[in-house]
């Protein structure tokens, strides 16, 4: 909610792009740098990188999570700490806190029998799991997540999520999810509890957000959609990480009429 | 004196059985002779033997009996509801000296009697010596059974001693209580005794009762009846209900005019009690009449029970953290509470890059929340809003009076909160456990772990989240800084090392408060980390249930749910200015701590009377004897040991329910008197009343047999050998 009207719509400047840059080469630079947090930012939005054998430059991955942060503080009054750590998921780190992000480009390894108690464990205790499959056949890697949540739980199953959940209209307005990916697909949640606590998305939400080498732009191109895709990706992205911090707080009955007048405007 | 006993130590039926055998034999020869077939001789014969032969079997003897006769034991109840302090009859007598007088004159008119007195109202039956106890109801059905049941010599007669307006037999139909009552009496006449026949000039309120339970929020019908005594019009009088607050004045909660009944007048005002728990209410006639002999029944004060059909919570947060996001899913997950959320979601300096309508923000509805539905809420709960920034400022004054009114109020820390989000030195401060720093350093980033104070761990507060981690408690990465607790404050949670902002008193800085205000109560955390108790090491030491036995604890406590009180409060009876009032306290099992009450009149700002004691234990029961208290609402507080004290509100009386019908009601009087055998009088007439007769106390008895056995058994033997003789003479069998 706001007091304040708002700006309309630009696209993205070189100061812009400078801070985000700035601000994902921290969170890339600063690591593992736990325990150092101010007052106010150990509730901070902060998303953790999970570590299951999938290779892939996690330097850049992690940079992609730092603007991630970035994002979320520059457009909301959302905290989110820049540094990014990577967590294991059979080690005790993983629940620490309620938010953990598994990317990746091909079928992931098994995990091993610790690790799938371990996410069961965190899972249990209400944290948030992000499945992010990148790369031009995300499905690969996502098919093969589902496999290893089969084993963590089973008693679950992947819904996708309508265009109604609360994860489209969290910040922004969406009509789905955006990221790099020409075909950005569907949002499959696991509703554990009352929540979508695990969201597995196809989109390459990540390669969207991912810096350039050097700081330069981006690290892919968005084609065709261009820089308006990536301001939907980055949109998106602000609205999971509204997600994880407000959970359904826009489902609320008091936002309804606003939000049924502001989707019959949108064409 | 002697008479004769036909036998000594047969039953009567047996006896009855003999005399009949015999007198059917006799028959039966007569029978026989005038058939012709038998003879005079042999008619005598038979009889005498078959007479001979009973008396045998009875063995008749002479009894002798000797005695006195003494007083016929009597019982007079004596009506002991405080209701007989109303006036009598005389002006400026009350029925009680009435009836003081009656028993006197009984005694003296029935000197062959031997009087018992007993004094009857809603319980047992008390000696007429005993302390008198407020009694609101006058059950002579359950005096009488009373009385019957007493081991004992029966009394011969019961005398009862009333005004009349008996709560049983509840009917004036003297069948229906010769049916009830008449069986169990066996004959024993009730007379009874009006004590007064004259209507008080007055004008009451005789009846107040609700319809259905009392819910928070939701309105509820107040049914009032009004009385009046002959020649007192009733109609067109208003009547106002209010709610007596703890330190404020009264809220105006209706007002109408009644209309003419068939006996009286009445109306139905709608209330709505917004806050849960006991809530003193005030039923009162808005005018006097002149000259009303009973002015007290004028106003009732009435304790409501306001339930809750589920809790509604007001969570306001300054920004979404996880601690938001566990604080909220702890509130969703909980189907009693009625959550409605603000979270402020971009601040003046977000860039959010779109236009309004790409968003799903709307605007904080700061004035509308906290004006207009303020007081629908049961708890507020601020976290981490900037009260300059949102406009909460201005709303302070109201949120302050929301809890001293009775709400809760829980602020939680964050950069923004307290001090740091300007609510130093505003209203607020005046409802917060502790005082906040104005200037200098407002939070601290060095880490800290929360230390338990004797109170925090005495608490049942946060009985849930020690006895699943002991004293641990995680490490937050800084607090808001906090000046000293308030006076009536107690703290949980304490900084281990530093003290309080701008205080060079030795104590610690608080870092969980709470405090009762008024009717309400408030909470502050100066932490921003509870969420932790939920994930990490915490969350799986207690399965991720730490965070939540927190917050239900304080919650509960806030919502003033039992669960989380350390005592539970009661008054023995109700208090009746003029009668010994007692609060009978229990404590939690196993806590042996001592208990300390305190009492406070609502309405009034002036100090609480602590009350010694407790004066004495009725089983896990603390008895603490209450002073006398002029009419009105009290806020009762008991303290267990260190732990927060529970509150517990009343209301006292003059005279209550009881007083609130003056009229006397001689027909009942007269229908238990016809039903049961007994004279009606009134109190001026008791001599009127017929004496029983005295009663005869046996003291010795002798019996003595007429003759041995054997002079009815061989006389009989031998009188059956000449009948028989006779009878195979004659040639009969």
């Amino acid at each position: 909610m706001s007091r304040w009207p708002v700006a309309p719509s630009v696209g993205w400047t070189r100061r812009r792009h400078l801070w985000a840059l700035g601000a994902g080469m921290a969170g890339a630079v600063l690591g593992h740098a736990r325990g150092a947090h101010a007052f106010g930012d150990s509730g901070a939005f902060h998303p953790r990188l999970l570590r299951a054998g999938d290779g892939g430059d996690l330097g850049q991955v992690r940079a992609a999570l730092g603007r991630w942060s970035y994002e979320l503080t520059a457009r909301t009054s959302a905290p989110a700490r820049l540094s990014v750590d990577v967590v294991d998921p059979s080690s005790s780190e993983l629940l620490a806190e309620p938010l953990v992000v598994w990317q990746g480009e091909a079928e992931p390894k098994d995990l091993s029998k610790s690790a799938v108690r371990r996410l069961r464990e965190y899972l249990g205790l209400g944290g948030t799991l992000i499945v992010d499959g990148r790369g031009s056949a995300p499905g690969r890697f996502t098919a093969g997540v589902k496999r290893q949540l089969g084993r963590v739980v089973p008693e679950a199953a992947p819904v996708a999520l309508p265009k109604a959940h609360v994860l489209f209209k969290s910040f922004y307005l969406l009509d789905g999810p955006t990221g790099l990916g020409s075909a950005s697909g569907e949002v499959l949640g696991y509703a554990l509890g009352k929540n979508v606590q695990v969201l597995i998305l196809e989109c390459d939400l990540l390669g969207a957000l991912m810096p350039g080498a050097g700081g330069q732009g981006f690290a892919h191109p968005i084609t065709p959609g261009g820089s308006a895709q990536r301001e939907l990706a980055a949109r998106f992205a602000v609205n999971l990480g509204m997600y994880v911090l407000c959970s359904d707080y826009k489902d609320d009955q008091v936002h309804a009429p606003f939000l049924m007048r502001r989707r019959q405007r949108t064409p | 004196m002697t008479h004769l006993s036909l036998s000594e130590d047969l039953p009567p039926w047996a006896q009855f059985c003999i005399v009949a055998a015999v007198l059917v034999s006799i028959v039966l020869l007569l029978l026989e002779q005038r058939g012709g077939r038998g003879t005079w001789l042999l008619l005598l014969t038979s009889a005498a033997a078959a007479s001979l032969l009973g008396l045998a079997v009875l063995r008749p003897a002479w009894v002798s009996v000797s005695g006195r006769q003494e007083p016929a034991p009597v019982v007079v109840l004596i009506d002991g509801s405080h209701r007989l302090a109303l006036p009598a009859d005389e002006r400026g007598v009350s029925r009680q000296q009435v009836a003081s007088k009656a028993s006197e004159a009984l005694r003296e008119a029935w000197p062959s009697a031997r009087l018992t007195s007993y004094v009857f109202g809603d319980g047992e039956l008390s000696n007429i010596d005993a302390p008198r106890q407020p009694s609101v109801e006058s059950d002579l059905m359950r005096a009488i059974e009373q009385v019957l049941a007493r081991p004992g010599e029966a009394p011969r007669a019961l005398v009862v001693l009333s005004d009349g307006r008996l709560h049983s037999p509840a009917s004036g139909d003297a069948r229906a209580i010769a049916t009830e009552l008449g069986p169990r009496l066996r004959g024993v006449p009730v007379h009874t005794v009006g004590l007064a026949d004259r209507q008080p000039k007055d004008r009451s309120i005789r009846a107040v009762r609700m319809t259905g339970t009392a819910i928070a929020h939701q309105p509820f019908t107040l049914h009032i009846e009004l009385g009046c005594s002959e020649g007192v019009d009733c109609s067109a009088e208003k009547v106002r209900v209010r709610e007596l607050m703890e330190g404020g004045p009264a809220q105006e909660l209706a007002a109408g005019v009644a209309r003419s009944g068939d006996s009286g007048a009445q109306l139905d005002l709608e209330v709505t009690l917004d806050r849960t728990g006991g809530r003193v209410i005030e039923v009162m006639l808005d005018s006097s009449l002149p000259g009303d002999e009973v002015p007290q029944n004028d106003a009732r004060l009435l304790t409501v029970d306001v339930r809750r059909d589920r809790t509604r919570i007001l969570h306001v947060a300054g920004r979404p953290t996880y601690d938001v996001r566990a604080l909220r899913a702890f509130l969703k997950s909980d189907a009693s509470i009625d959550l409605v959320s603000f979270f402020i979601l971009r601040t003046e300096e977000d860039d959010t890059r779109a236009t309004q309508d790409d968003l799903s923000l709307i605007p904080f509805p700061v004035d509308e929340l906290f004006t207009r539905h303020l007081p629908s809420f049961d708890a507020v709960v601020l976290q981490d809003i900037d009260a300059r920034t949102y406009g909460l400022l201005q709303h302070f004054a109201a949120l302050r009076q929301y809890v001293i009114s009775g709400g809760g109020l829980i602020l939680v820390g964050g950069p923004a909160a307290f001090s740091a989000g300007g609510y130093a030195n505003t209203p607020i401060e005046d409802v917060l456990p502790v005082e906040l720093p104005a200037v200098g350093e407002l939070v601290t980033t060095t880490s800290v772990t929360p230390a338990y104070t004797r109170v925090g761990r005495a608490a049942p507060i946060l009985r849930g989240l020690r006895g699943r981690l002991g004293d641990a408690l995680p490490a937050m990465p800084g607090f808001n800084r906090m000046g000293l607790a308030k006076e009536s404050a107690l703290v949980l949670w304490e900084h281990p090392d530093q003290g309080p902002a701008d205080a060079s008193i030795d104590a610690k800085m608080p870092l969980l408060a709470l405090i009762e205000v008024g009717d309400g109560r408030s909470i502050a955390l100066a932490l921003d980390g509870t969420h932790a108790l939920g994930f990490g090491k915490f969350g799986v030491e207690t399965a991720g249930d730490g965070h939540r036995v927190l917050w239900e604890g304080l919650l509960g406590w806030l919502m003033r749910d039992p669960r989380f009180e350390s005592a539970q409060v009661r008054l023995r009876a109700p208090c009746i200015v003029g009668f010994p009032a007692a609060l009978l306290v229990s404590r939690l099992p196993g806590n042996d701590d001592p208990v300390e009450v305190e009492i406070s009149a609502l309405g009034a700002d002036g100090p609480a009377r602590r009350i010694s004691g407790p004066a004495g234990s009725e089983g896990a029961l603390l008895a603490f004897q209450l002073p006398d208290l002029p009419a009105g609402g009290y806020a009762a507080r008991v303290r267990v040991g260190g732990a927060p004290p529970s509150r517990y509100v009343f209301a006292c009386e003059v005279g209550g329910e009881a007083h609130a019908d003056s009229r006397p009601d001689r027909p009942r009087l007269e229908a238990v008197a016809t039903a049961l055998g007994g004279r009606f009088v009134q109190a001026n007439r008791v001599a009127d009343l017929p004496a029983p007769e005295k009663t005869f106390v046996l003291e010795q008895r002798s019996m003595k047999p007429i003759g041995p056995p054997y002079m009815w058994s061989l006389p009989a033997a031998a009188l059956l050998a000449v009948s028989w003789v006779l009878r195979r003479a004659r040639g009969l069998a």
